[in-house]
């Protein structure tokens, strides 16, 4: 069934979302906030994993949920103390739920005893016996066995009943038993919305049942409580295979709320049971829940100073519809849903919380908006003065239009964003992992996970941030020996941290380790040739190198970082998507690596210039300042190369024209340096022959009919409907030379 | 014939609403006790069906509200419940409900109590 | 020439029988007509010009915005190794569908729909290297040869530089 499938993979995207809930409220707890907000939280959410899990039949994650449940339920109910040895064995838990729920995800197979130890534990703390069975997964609709203890006057559950299970369970012989049911309700069954005639409907459709109603004492019309008693109920049920168990069933939700007897009758035996129906009592019985209805209206209308009407002519009225009543159920009515809806009902439309959206639909609306901003702001920048002084409704118009669209991009935007907590709620395990793998005593602080980010970036955020977790706890943090000889508390910290800066978005890790050892760095770099042998690095350069590909810094290769695999992914993952990797570091007291990112990948805000005849866009996001040529200050390096010294700094030059094989007549002094800042601040210069202006644009593919081209990061739509080319200014900065120097 | 269903779990809720589509009912959802008021706001049910354990507000602080507007006396609500204790179920009856479902349910269980509860 | 006869008379029966006939679009460059298959054709649109891209062979003469998307432009004069062409508004753009690839031809005119037979397509002589290299077959139509374009061939031409 795909339909099962479906709830299937609602289920598992669920359980991420609990298992992260957990995560964080454990987070919490064990930074010592026992607060009963947070015990409540964790209780349900387990809770929330094994209903479901209980829904699909997954025994195993069933089992352990069951019983990490009971052993929160227990610790919420104050039974057994919140210890740092329970708090240290439900964190161990959850990363055990996790993989409960993976296994049962893949359909693969756990080793019988996993997470047997915790299973134990759990059990003992909750003095649970070993033995209990899980009943309420194994049965449903458990009928309670009729005991109307609290009532006085005492009726009789069924005779039979203490007489044991043989005769419960055995159906009643053809022709020769029947059932007699005394049924009086409690005022409390009205008050729970049960209604005597569903009960009815549902016992005649066991068998065919005869229903007779005795109206108990009418009272005084003055001491008549519209919510009284007074009226109740014998059934006479004839059929085959009847059991007293079923018919428990039906008043299983009234137990207690009324009174019931259950009488089996030989047939045979005593034929003065067979009840006479008595038409002046059906007649004067009245459906006490009408008459309740009514005389409700009646009261408000006491209220409001109106006359009350005689209730006892409604009664007389009802009395009637109470023999409809009987008349109705002798056949038992097939218990079928009601299809049928009015129109008006189906135009009430009703509030639905959530809607799941494919993010196809999304990214087309995105793209669509993405294209209204860029024409809005078409149409604003053509808005001169004297069409300004002309069409002033028209100007006030395209102004509206530009909020309204500006607040539609905003709200798009906001459908597509989400806190980056989903990524960093994956990073304590993988801390603890880490710790208990090289030994060492690390502690994950994590700021601002409520910061929120596009959820494209989101995804591609996953792999970097595990690198460079893994890279802190492996070459940072120091194994607890060496940090006390340093002088620092054996517990590292590793920090992950989010915030909105501007247009971007950081995210910083940091650890207070032994830093980036750049005397082995440079050692190592020149040794493979990564850094030439005369070339001279700052200490910046040299920290930047960790990311360079094939680099690692270990003087063992670890199990946990591998052979420099990892790093290098960080920086081409977060290219990717349009963001930078810094890295900075303090010998003996710890590295920060930040990640810069776009808040959004669908617009971009560009400087448009021209080389040649070709239209280009460079993002603002890079750019420093722009000069013109005949201010700015070249020279030449020892190489050759033309570099501009601006502000003491020697920046490396690109002349786009040249670089892109672009014919220009431009005299040089007229054109344009425009200066850019790539990944790690290094600066580099372009000189362009115009620059036109800023304005937002939509990303586009050059990939998807042609290729990729070096130094082009992809191309974009103008207002005029051209393309422009979109300068990779990083990419540019790393292709070798000689095509910028020609 | 109109459910409100009100469950923290999307898992149960979606289920509940493709059982009762099928069953021809039309399921309105709603997250929390709260959101479950809300969405009773000049809405008529015929039925209830709620959770016990639940953020924001519980299933049993839910029916309580419930049956505190007087409009909604005669409403049928069915506690959903893993819990096998009986003093939970007895906490819903207390406040209010009128039967319960227990979880795992079977669809055609889940129709027949409805049908116990509901005209 | 000896292999047209040979795959007349093994063929031609096959081929009858099969029913197969395809229909043209026919582009002229120069003197010189080409076609390809009808059902690859997306667009045809007068040329207006597209934006150069830095660092590609000569034929690539850039990008154009087909609503939206951005289609490389093959000047198929160039690409035959005859020099660019020198475009006028009357020049002409056939958008085509190359697997999952939307690309777009310069040429001079686009002349006419042909209905040919498969059967009609003869092998490419050896040794003119780009004709056989960028043509599946040539096809005699009213006295006239046609080329038909490999499209494969012309979107492969278009390697990443070293």
């Amino acid at each position: 069934m795909s339909d099962l499938d479906e709830f299937k993979a609602t289920y598992f995207e669920e359980c991420s979302e609990l298992l992260l809930e957990l995560e964080e409220q454990f987070t919490a707890i064990e930074e010592g906030d026992h607060s009963a907000d947070r015990q409540n939280a964790v209780f349900r959410a387990i809770h929330s994993v094994k209903g479901g899990a209980g829904a699909f039949g997954f025994e195993k994650l069933v089992e352990f949920a069951h019983s990490f449940e009971t052993l929160l339920d227990f610790v919420r109910n104050g039974q057994v103390e919140l210890t740092s040895e329970v708090i240290t064995l439900c964190i161990r838990s959850i990363d055990l739920v996790a993989d409960f729920v993976g296994a049962a995800r893949d359909g693969e197979e756990l080793a019988d005893d996993f997470g047997a130890e915790e299973l134990a534990r759990f059990k003992i703390l909750s003095g649970e016996d070993e033995e209990e069975p899980m009943e309420e997964f194994d049965i449903e609709f458990v009928p309670v066995m009729v005991s109307v203890g609290d009532d006085d006057e005492g009726v009789t559950v069924s005779a039979d009943s203490d007489e044991g299970d043989s005769f419960d369970q055995a159906p009643l012989e053809d022709g020769l038993r029947y059932w007699k049911v005394d049924f009086t309700p409690h005022y409390e069954l009205y008050e729970r919305a049960n209604d005597p005639l569903l009960l009815f409907r549902e016992l005649s459709s066991l068998g065919e049942a005869k229903i007779t109603a005795k109206l108990l004492k009418m009272p005084e019309l003055a001491d008549f409580d519209p919510f009284g008693v007074y009226c109740s109920w014998e059934a006479e049920l004839h059929g085959d295979g009847i059991t007293e168990e079923a018919i428990l069933e039906v008043f299983e939700f009234v137990e207690g709320d009324c009174d019931l007897n259950i009488i089996s009758v030989m047939a045979n035996a005593d034929d003065d049971l067979m009840p006479q129906v008595d038409e002046d009592l059906i007649a004067a019985a009245a459906s006490v829940e009408e008459v309740a209805a009514s005389t409700h209206i009646n009261a408000l209308e006491q209220e409001s100073g109106e006359e009350p009407q005689e209730p006892d002519e409604n009664s007389a009225d009802k009395g009637l519809s109470l023999a409809d009543m009987a008349a109705e159920i002798e056949p038992p009515p097939p218990p079928k849903p009601e299809v049928k809806k009015s129109t008006k009902q189906a135009a009430k439309t009703p509030t639905v919380q959530s809607i799941r959206v494919d993010l196809e639909k999304v990214d087309r609306v995105v793209n669509m908006v993405g294209e209204l901003v860029i024409t809005q702001s078409m149409l604003t920048q053509q808005m001169d003065d004297q069409l300004r002084a002309r069409y002033q409704e028209m100007v006030r118009g395209v102004e509206v239009l530009a909020q309204t669209t500006r607040g539609l991009q905003d709200a798009v935007m906001a459908i597509r964003a989400q806190p980056v907590k989903s990524v960093f709620s994956r990073m304590p395990r993988l801390v603890r992992e880490l710790a208990s793998k090289t030994g060492k005593n690390i502690r994950l602080e994590m700021v601002g996970e409520h910061t929120e980010i596009d959820k494209a970036i989101i995804e591609q955020l996953s792999d970097p941030l595990t690198h460079m977790i893994r890279n802190s706890a492996d070459h940072g943090v120091e194994i607890p020996e060496k940090r006390k000889a340093a002088g620092k508390p054996e517990q590292g910290i590793i920090r992950i941290s989010a915030e909105q800066a501007g247009g971007n978005i950081i995210i910083s890790v940091e650890d207070d380790g032994a830093g980036i050892n750049r005397v082995k760095v440079l050692e190592l770099a020149r040794e493979r040739g990564v850094v030439g042998p005369d070339q001279q690095l700052s200490d910046e350069q040299i920290d930047e190198l960790v990311f360079a590909p094939g680099f690692s810094t270990a003087d063992a290769v670890s199990d946990i970082s591998g052979r420099g695999v990892g790093m290098d992914v960080v920086i081409s993952n977060i290219k990717k998507i349009g963001g930078s990797v810094h890295v900075r570091s303090s010998p003996g007291q710890g590295t920060k690596m930040l990640l810069r990112l776009p808040l959004t990948l669908a617009v971009l805000d560009v400087m448009l210039v021209e080389v040649g005849t070709g239209p280009y866009v460079i993002p603002l996001s890079s750019i420093v300042e722009t000069v013109l040529c005949e201010r700015a200050d070249f020279g030449y390096a020892p190489s050759g190369r033309r570099v501009l010294q601006i502000r003491g700094e020697y920046v490396q030059v690109i002349d786009l024209a040249v670089r892109f094989e672009m014919e220009t007549n431009l005299k040089e002094h007229k054109r344009f340096v425009v200066l850019c800042e790539g990944e790690g601040n290094s600066k580099i210069a372009l000189i362009v022959d115009r620059i036109i202006g800023q304005q937002q644009v939509v990303i586009k593919s050059l990939e998807e009919n042609f290729r990729r081209i070096d130094g082009v990061a992809g191309g974009t739509i103008l207002g005029d409907g051209n393309v422009a080319l979109i300068v990779d200014v990083q990419g540019l900065k790393n292709t070798p030379e000689q095509k910028s120097a020609a | 014939m109109r459910v409100l269903t009100v469950d923290d779990s999307p898992t149960i809720l979606s289920m509940l609403n493709h059982v009762l589509k099928e069953a021809g009912f039309e399921v309105v959802q709603a997250e929390d006790g709260q959101k479950g008021l809300d969405a009773m706001k000049g809405e008529e049910f015929d039925v209830v069906i709620t959770d016990i354990n639940m953020p924001v507000m519980d299933g049993i602080e839910f029916i309580k509200n419930v049956r505190a507007s007087g409009a909604k006396k005669n409403l049928p609500i069915l506690i959903l419940t893993t819990e096998s204790s009986p003093e939970k179920r007895n906490l819903g009856r207390e406040a209010g409900g009128t039967g319960w479902i227990v979880k795992p349910f079977d669809p055609e269980k889940l129709i027949s109590v409805i049908h116990r509860v509901v005209h | 020439m000896e292999s047209f006869e040979n795959r007349e008379s093994g063929d031609i029966e096959h081929d009858i029988a099969s029913g197969n006939s395809m229909q043209l679009i026919a582009f002229m460059i120069g003197e010189q007509i080409y076609g390809v298959e009808i059902t690859t054709v997306r667009e045809i649109r007068a040329w207006d010009g597209a934006t150069p891209l830095p660092n590609t062979q000569e034929f690539v003469r850039g990008v154009i915005n087909l609503r939206g998307t951005i289609v490389p432009i093959f000047d198929l004069r160039a690409r035959f190794g005859d020099g660019i062409t020198n475009t006028t508004k009357n020049h002409v753009v056939v958008v085509m569908s190359v697997g999952e690839k939307w690309v777009g031809v310069l040429v001079d005119a686009v002349s006419d729909i042909l209905t040919i037979s498969k059967k009609d397509i003869h092998k490419v002589p050896e040794g003119d290297n780009m004709d056989s290299e960028l043509l599946n077959g040539i096809i005699t139509h009213d006295s006239k040869m046609v080329g038909l374009i490999d499209l494969d061939a012309i979107v492969a031409g278009v390697k990443e530089e070293s």
